[in-house]
C-alpha cells in the first residue's frame, strides 16, 4: 500500500497547482471515470486519468495493436503490435506500471447495446475516445440516462473537436445530431482513415477533454468552458461555440416521455455486469440471441468487418479450424488468434466470440469468408453448388 | 426562357500579354486547364482582322464545348457566330445588343457600382462583370471598385456576377472570400508561361471556396419570399430561409452529420426547425468529426 506521504510527493506538483489543491486530489482518488477507446485518444485520455490520481478506470476497446498504431498512440510500442495485444490490455499494462494504485480494469470488447449499461454503471464521467458516431449516440443515451457527463472527442487530419455534456447543463449528443437511430447516422464523414491523422491533433484534443475532466472531477465546475471546441493544429485555429441546454421534449437530456429507456430495455434482457470479460476473462459469458448476429459490420472506413460468433467455441478450437481451413496463425495470444487466409485476408477471432476481418474489400467477400474460414461450410457449400450443376 | 449561363473561370484574350506567342494556342492551353468561358478582347484590330480571329476562336471554343464572347460588337458575334456578346457602359444598350442578337444569344455587361448591377439585371443582362477588383493595366486609369463591390453584389444580384480586374493567382482568395463564385482574369493567365496550370490552381481556389458555402440550390428557393443576407461560414450569403432547417437544405445538409451554430451558440439539430434565421445573423455548419 501506499503512504499518504506518497501521495503527496507523487502528486506535490499537480497538489500545488491552486484550483485542485490536496482536496481536488483526495476527489481525484475516490473517482471513478470509464474510458472508451483504447486509440490514439482514448490511450491518451487514459494516461492522463491515470497518471493524475483518478482511483478507478475502467478501459473497454475492440481493437488490437497494429503498426499503423505507433505514430500517434503514444502507450503502444513495437512489442505490442508484434504480438498482436488487445488495445485495452495493452494500455492497462502500460499503466499499472505508470500509477501501481490505480484499479483498472480493462474490457476486450465491442461497445454496443447489451453492454454499455453495465459499462457505464458507476462511473463519474464516460471520456469518449471511440472512433465513429453511433457508439457515440450510444454511450449518450446511456449518460444522459444516468446523469453522468460525457466528454466528447474527435479528430481527423489535423482537426479536431470536444465537448463536454453534462446532463441537466447540456443538451445530449442525439439532440446535437439529430440522429434518431443508428441508421441515420452518416460515418462516411470525417475519419482517420479517410483524412489521415497526425499525433498534435489527437493529443490536443484529448488534453482539452483531460482539462474538462479534471475540473469536473476535482469539483471545479465554475472553470468548465461549456462550449463545442474546434481547432485545426495545423493551420492553426481555434473555434468555441456556447452549447445549447437540455432540449425539453428529448426523453435523454429533456423530460420526454421515454418508451424505453435504455437501461430498461437491456436490464430486462438479464444483461448485467457479468456479461464482461475483464482482462480476457472467459466465465460470465451470455449467450447472443440477438438477430443481427452474425450480420458483417463495417468498422468506419477501413476495410474492416466485425462479425459475431458463437461465443462457445474456445480460441483453441478456432485455431484448429482456421488451420484445418489452410489459414496461417500469425498471433496467438490468451486474447485472440489471428490468421491469414490462403487469399491473404486477414482474419481476428477475440476470446469473447467477436472476429474481425481485414482486407476483404466488401461484404460479400466477408460473408464466403465467413462460411469457409469460420463455419466450415466450405464443403456443404460445394456439394449445393454441384448438384445445381 | 433560356437556362442561366454557368461558368466558373472566364478567361480574356490579350495579346499584348504575350508577345511571340499565338493567340489561339495560349487560349487553349486556357481551355485545357478548364476555362470555361472565353471572350475576344480587341482594341486594336480591324473590323475584318476580328471577323477572322472570331471565326477560328469559335472554332477552338466549340472543340472543348465552352462559349465564346465578342466584346463589344454583335455584328462581330454574328458574323463568327459566336455565343454571345460582352458590353460596357458607355457601349450599346443591352436592349439593343438584344434585338441584334435575338434572345438565345449571351449579353453581358461590365458594372463597377451596385446601381449598374442592378439595372443590368432589371434590362435583361444574362451576366455582370464586377470590378476592377484591383488596379488593373487592361483598364489603366479607373479607380478599383475593391472587394466590397464584390460583397455587394454576390448578396444583391441574382444573375451570375463575375469578379474582374488585377485578379491572380495570389488575390484569388481574397475575392472569393469576398463572396464572388466566379473569377476572371486577363494577364494572369495570357500573361503566363503555363495558362494551362494557372487556370488548373485557380480553379482549385474556385471549388475550394464553393465547397465551403455548397451550392445553392434553387429548386427550393420559396417564391415570394423576402430575401435577406446572412453570413454562412464565414462568406456573404443570400437566402429566403426562414428557418435554420430550410437553410441547411438549400445547402443539402439536413441528413447529414453537422453541427450548427448561430450567433455564437450551437443550435441542436431536434430544433433547427424552429429556430428562425433573420437578417445579418452568423451561421456555421460543420461536418462531426469521428475519428479517435
Amino acid at each position: 500500500m501506499f503512504s499518504e506521504a506518497e501521495t503527496e510527493e507523487r502528486y506535490s506538483r499537480q497538489i500545488r497547482f491552486a484550483p485542485i489543491g490536496p482536496r481536488g486530489q483526495r476527489r481525484l482518488g475516490e473517482a471513478s471515470v470509464l474510458v472508451v477507446g483504447a486509440g490514439a485518444l482514448g490511450a491518451s485520455l487514459a494516461q492522463h486519468m491515470v497518471r493524475a490520481g483518478v482511483g478507478r478506470m475502467r478501459l473497454v476497446d475492440r481493437d488490437f495493436v497494429e503498426l499503423s498504431n505507433l505514430h500517434r498512440q503514444t502507450l503502444f510500442d513495437e512489442e505490442d503490435a508484434e504480438a498482436a495485444l488487445p488495445k485495452a490490455v495493452a494500455a492497462a499494462a502500460k499503466l499499472r506500471r505508470a500509477n501501481g494504485r490505480a484499479r483498472i480494469e480493462a474490457f476486450v470488447a465491442d461497445v454496443d447495446k447489451h453492454n454499455v449499461e453495465a459499462l457505464v454503471a458507476d462511473t463519474d464521467l464516460v471520456l469518449d475516445g471511440t472512433d465513429n458516431a453511433a457508439t457515440r449516440l450510444l454511450l449518450s443515451d446511456a449518460c444522459f440516462s444516468r446523469g453522468i457527463p460525457l466528454v466528447y472527442g474527435g479528430v481527423a487530419g489535423s482537426a479536431g473537436m470536444s465537448a463536454l455534456l453534462v446532463p441537466g447543463d447540456h443538451c445530449c449528443l442525439r439532440c446535437l445530431l439529430g440522429t434518431e437511430d443508428a441508421s441515420d447516422v452518416d460515418e462516411t464523414a470525417q475519419t482517420c482513415d479517410t483524412l489521415g491523422v497526425i499525433s498534435p491533433a489527437v493529443e490536443w484534443v484529448a488534453a482539452l477533454q483531460a482539462s474538462e475532466a479534471l475540473k469536473l472531477l476535482t469539483d471545479n465546475r465554475a472553470a468548465l468552458r461549456g462550449t463545442w471546441v474546434m481547432l485545426d493544429v495545423w493551420n492553426f485555429a481555434i473555434k468555441e461555440w456556447k452549447l445549447p441546454p437540455a432540449v425539453d421534449s428529448c426523453p435523454y437530456c429533456g423530460w420526454g416521455e421515454r418508451e424505453t429507456a435504455v437501461m430498461d430495455r437491456y436490464s430486462a434482457a438479464g444483461v448485467g455486469g457479468a456479461a464482461l470479460y475483464r482482462d480476457g476473462e472467459r466465465d460470465g459469458r451470455q449467450t447472443d440471441d440477438d438477430p443481427e448476429a452474425g450480420a458483417p459490420v463495417l468498422l468506419c472506413g477501413r476495410d474492416t468487418f466485425q462479425l459475431k460468433l458463437d461465443p462457445s467455441v474456445s480460441l483453441e478450437e478456432w485455431k484448429r479450424l482456421l488451420l484445418a481451413a489452410g489459414c496461417t496463425i500469425t498471433a496467438d495470444n490468451r486474447y485472440l488468434v489471428r490468421a491469414l487466409t490462403v487469399e491473404g485476408e486477414r482474419i481476428v477471432v477475440f476470446a469473447e466470440g467477436r472476429s474481425l476481418i481485414q482486407g476483404a474489400g466488401e461484404a460479400d467477400r466477408v460473408m464466403t469468408i465467413y462460411r469457409h474460414y469460420l463455419r466450415g461450410e466450405n464443403r456443404r457449400d460445394t456439394v449445393e453448388k454441384s448438384d445445381r450443376v | 426562357m433560356k437556362s442561366p449561363i454557368e461558368f466558373k473561370l472566364y478567361v480574356i484574350t490579350g495579346e499584348n500579354y504575350h508577345p511571340g506567342r499565338n493567340m489561339l494556342e495560349v487560349i487553349e492551353s486556357a481551355l485545357r486547364g478548364g476555362a470555361d468561358i472565353v471572350q475576344l478582347r480587341d482594341k486594336i484590330s480591324s473590323k475584318r482582322e476580328l471577323v477572322e480571329k472570331a471565326k477560328r476562336l469559335k472554332d477552338l471554343t466549340a472543340r472543348y464545348g465552352v462559349p465564346l464572347i465578342v466584346n463589344d460588337h454583335p455584328d462581330v458575334a454574328l458574323a463568327a457566330d459566336a455565343d454571345g456578346v460582352h458590353l460596357g457602359q458607355e457601349d450599346m444598350p443591352i436592349s439593343v445588343a438584344r434585338e441584334i442578337l435575338g434572345p438565345k444569344r449571351i449579353v453581358g455587361l461590365s458594372t463597377h457600382r451596385i446601381e449598374q448591377a442592378r439595372a443590368a439585371e432589371w434590362e435583361g443582362a444574362d451576366y455582370i462583370g464586377v470590378g476592377p477588383v484591383f488596379p488593373t493595366a487592361t483598364k489603366p486609369g479607373r479607380q478599383a471598385v475593391t472587394t466590397a463591390y464584390v460583397s455587394q453584389a454576390a448578396a444583391d444580384i441574382r444573375i451570375p456576377c463575375v469578379a474582374i480586374g488585377g485578379i491572380t493567382e495570389n488575390n484569388a482568395d481574397e475575392v472569393l472570400k469576398a463572396g464572388a463564385r466566379r473569377l476572371c482574369a486577363v494577364s494572369a493567365i495570357v500573361g503566363h508561361d503555363d495558362p494551362e496550370a494557372v487556370c488548373r490552381r485557380l480553379l482549385e481556389k474556385i471549388e475550394a471556396w464553393n465547397s465551403k458555402t455548397p451550392k445553392f440550390e434553387e429548386g427550393l428557393n420559396r417564391t415570394g419570399a423576402p430575401e435577406i443576407r446572412v453570413v454562412i461560414n464565414g462568406r456573404n450569403e443570400r437566402t429566403q430561409a426562414a428557418t435554420l432547417l430550410e437553410l441547411a437544405a438549400q445547402y443539402k445538409l439536413e441528413s447529414r452529420n453537422i453541427v450548427a451554430e448561430l450567433d455564437g451558440e450551437v443550435v441542436p439539430r431536434r430544433l433547427w426547425g424552429e429556430t428562425s434565421v433573420r437578417g445579418g445573423c452568423a451561421v456555421e455548419f460543420v461536418h462531426f468529426v469521428g475519428g479517435g
